[in-house]
């Protein structure tokens, strides 16, 4: 895959760089401010990025910014975006255009290589990644606690791993539990839930969150 | 017919009104008036023979004046609603020291009362307010005084006007009447601005209340400072610190294993990696208590949406406003609803929040609604009074209302310059 890393601090830069290239991936161009990010995501047009939300010249979002305008631009531009911290504010925002491609996690889920390289790939995919962060605040709302209340206790965690992006033979794995019985699971939970369950995997990431998101 | 009664109404009320103010403005003079009128009493052609009576009225003066200038003020705030800071100095704490001593702020004295004592008559006397005090009772009666007295001359005048048989003096009579009546709504009015222009604090007095109430804030921001750096150097200490030297001591450890024994190596490196995920999440709920990043990248209003959605309550959050303030204005602005949610959580049992932020010409008004159990109120020590008191080193105000029962409404307004 073709690679933009768009990072101020060198050494988180540097490490990243340096991991992608491990995994046999190539970075074309590297990013240190929020101008830089934008420019470097419109003329690369890589296969996916990797954006810092807070960067010079103001420190504060201007990573994200630069996301959503390129976003703006080119719909579907896939980005991984890493900070140290995770807000579902940002994550509303990031989801808002609903087309996919997008993934949001702390800057610590590269710890675990082989599970960020998946993300990463899922996401150039056109697929949805979120960190298990910021989807246990999105299911311990106000809102969701309200309208989560009819599911079973295995609905619920199969509706979080679904949340962060995973197919059903990744929830599978991570329950120790056959496909079949978690798309058992996926069909029962949709319909008390009302949304429309579908085939592609993406397409019902997206429509999980975008119902979890709703006010 | 029935404006003819509220008048008559408002002109009886205004006479009785008149009275009282002719009464508590006349009252040093007419001491005055006896001491002189003894003086003369007792002339035997020596001015210094009755000079006792003069004295005493100089010291009832200055008896009269507190009480005399109390009574006016509340006068004015029962009639009129305006109410005028009376700015007396306040006496400190008079505290026992180790030798067994009392210290009043200006002495010591052998025992509390006279400690007491001594610094009742000290603050007295250098009070400016007793100047003022003293001004106020020789211009009352000439200003105030005079005006009030207008429809009691006129009665008087109409008494005794219609017992003479001649017809100017019934004249005069009638219109003494007249005057009596026709004033009386309004003479007593006079009192207000009187009261203000004359006895509201000086700006020296406010100036110096001023600076105690500064004082007091620094101190308060001083000491919660110091309580926080100190947390902060606890966490990192206990947290932080900790888990790096214990991440260290696992790679060295690592380093020595990786020849001889690679499983236990793989184990080592597998928990230092979890280690320092855990410092990481530490450092983050650290940092979010210092100042959230939210505030930093997006300013209040998206921190209070932000917080909104990590709170388990369902919280909405209406603004027409966007705006940036001071850091340090946004900070405790967002700490004091972000404690508020969690009240409203934790102590009201609430399921639902409304927060609003608006802003008016000088202000910005924060309002925080729950649908909790109510019963929140200010205790010395408490939660709400630390935010009030950290709101008021913004010179920001906090109202709560709560009654047992819900619902909880708390605003907050704080004053600022930047918007």
């Amino acid at each position: 895959m073709r690679i933009v890393v768009a990072e101020d601090l060198y050494l988180l830069r540097d490490g990243m760089v340096r991991l992608i290239e491990a995994y046999g991936h190539e970075v074309v161009a590297t990013a240190t401010t929020g101008p830089e990010t934008l420019e470097a995501l419109l003329t690369w047009r890589p296969d996916v990025s990797i954006v810092d939300v807070r960067m010079p010249p103001t420190q504060s979002d201007e990573g994200l910014r630069a996301v959503l305008a390129a976003r703006g631009e080119v719909p579907g531009l896939p980005v991984l975006i890493l900070s140290q911290h995770v807000e579902q504010l940002y994550a509303r925002e990031l989801l808002a255009d609903g087309a996919g491609g997008i993934g949001y996690f702390l800057k610590e889920s590269v710890f675990d290589a082989d599970q960020f390289i998946d993300a990463l790939e899922r996401v150039a995919a056109g697929g949805t990644a979120m960190d298990p962060a910021v989807i246990a605040k999105l299911l311990s709302s106000g809102s969701s606690n309200r309208r989560l209340g009819r599911l079973t206790e295995r609905e619920h965690s199969v509706l979080g791993l679904m949340a962060e992006g995973m197919s059903n033979q990744a929830i599978g794995r991570r329950l120790f539990l056959s496909e079949s019985a978690i798309s058992k699971y996926t069909t029962s939970m949709f319909g008390k839930l009302g949304i429309a369950d579908d085939d592609d995997n993406n397409r019902r990431v997206l429509a999980v969150l975008t119902y979890l998101n709703r006010p | 017919m029935r404006q003819l009664v509220s008048w008559a109404g408002s002109a009886c009320v205004g006479f009785a009104r008149a009275c009282v103010v002719v009464v508590v403005a006349m009252l040093v003079p007419a001491v005055w008036a006896a001491a002189v009128a003894v003086w003369i009493w007792w002339w035997d052609g020596d001015p210094w023979s009755g000079i006792a009576p003069l004295v005493w009225a100089a010291i009832g003066t200055l008896a009269l004046s507190r009480p005399l200038c109390r009574m006016v003020r509340s006068l004015v705030e029962r009639w009129t609603g305006t109410v005028i800071p009376a700015g007396y100095r306040e006496a400190g704490p008079v505290i026992q020291l180790s030798t067994g001593y009392w210290w009043n702020g200006f002495s010591y004295e052998r025992t509390s009362r006279d400690a007491l004592l001594d610094q009742k008559w000290r603050t007295r006397w250098r009070d400016p307010a007793v100047w003022r005090d003293l001004r106020f009772t020789a211009i009352a009666p000439v200003t105030m005084g005079v005006v009030a007295a207008i429809p009691l001359g006129g009665v008087v005048a109409a008494a005794l006007g219609f017992s003479q048989p001649d017809l100017s003096a019934r004249l005069v009579g009638v219109l003494g009447l007249v005057v009596a009546i026709a004033g009386a709504p309004y003479a007593w009015r006079s009192v207000e601005p009187v009261a203000v222009r004359f006895l509201r604090a000086s700006t020296a007095m406010a100036l110096a209340d001023r600076v105690n109430e500064l004082t007091a804030q620094r101190a308060d921001t001083t000491v919660a400072q110091a309580a926080e750096i100190r947390r902060i150097e606890r966490n990192l200490h206990d947290g932080a610190q900790a888990r790096l030297v214990a991440l260290g001591l696992s790679l060295a450890t690592v380093e020595k294993l990786m020849e001889t024994h690679p499983d236990q190596a793989r184990a080592l490196l597998r928990d230092a990696r979890a280690g320092a995920a855990t410092s990481l999440t530490e450092l983050r709920d650290l940092v979010r208590g210092i100042n959230p990043p939210v505030l930093t990248e997006r300013g209040l209003i998206d921190a209070v949406r932000a917080l909104a959605l990590n709170s388990p309550l369902e919280a909405a959050v209406s603004t027409d406003v966007q705006l940036r303030l001071d850091p340090p204005i946004e900070s405790a602005v967002y700490f004091g609803v972000a404690e508020l949610m969690t009240n409203a959580v934790k102590h009201a049992h609430a399921t639902r929040a409304r927060i609003s932020i608006t802003r008016d010409d000088t202000d910005i008004v924060v309002d925080v609604e729950d649908d909790g159990r109510g019963g929140a109120g200010v205790r010395d020590g408490g939660g709400l009074a630390g935010l009030r008191r950290r709101l008021a080193v913004f010179d920001g105000t906090l109202e709560i209302t709560s009654p047992a029962g819900g619902p909880t409404r708390v605003r907050m307004v704080v004053p600022c310059a930047s918007l």
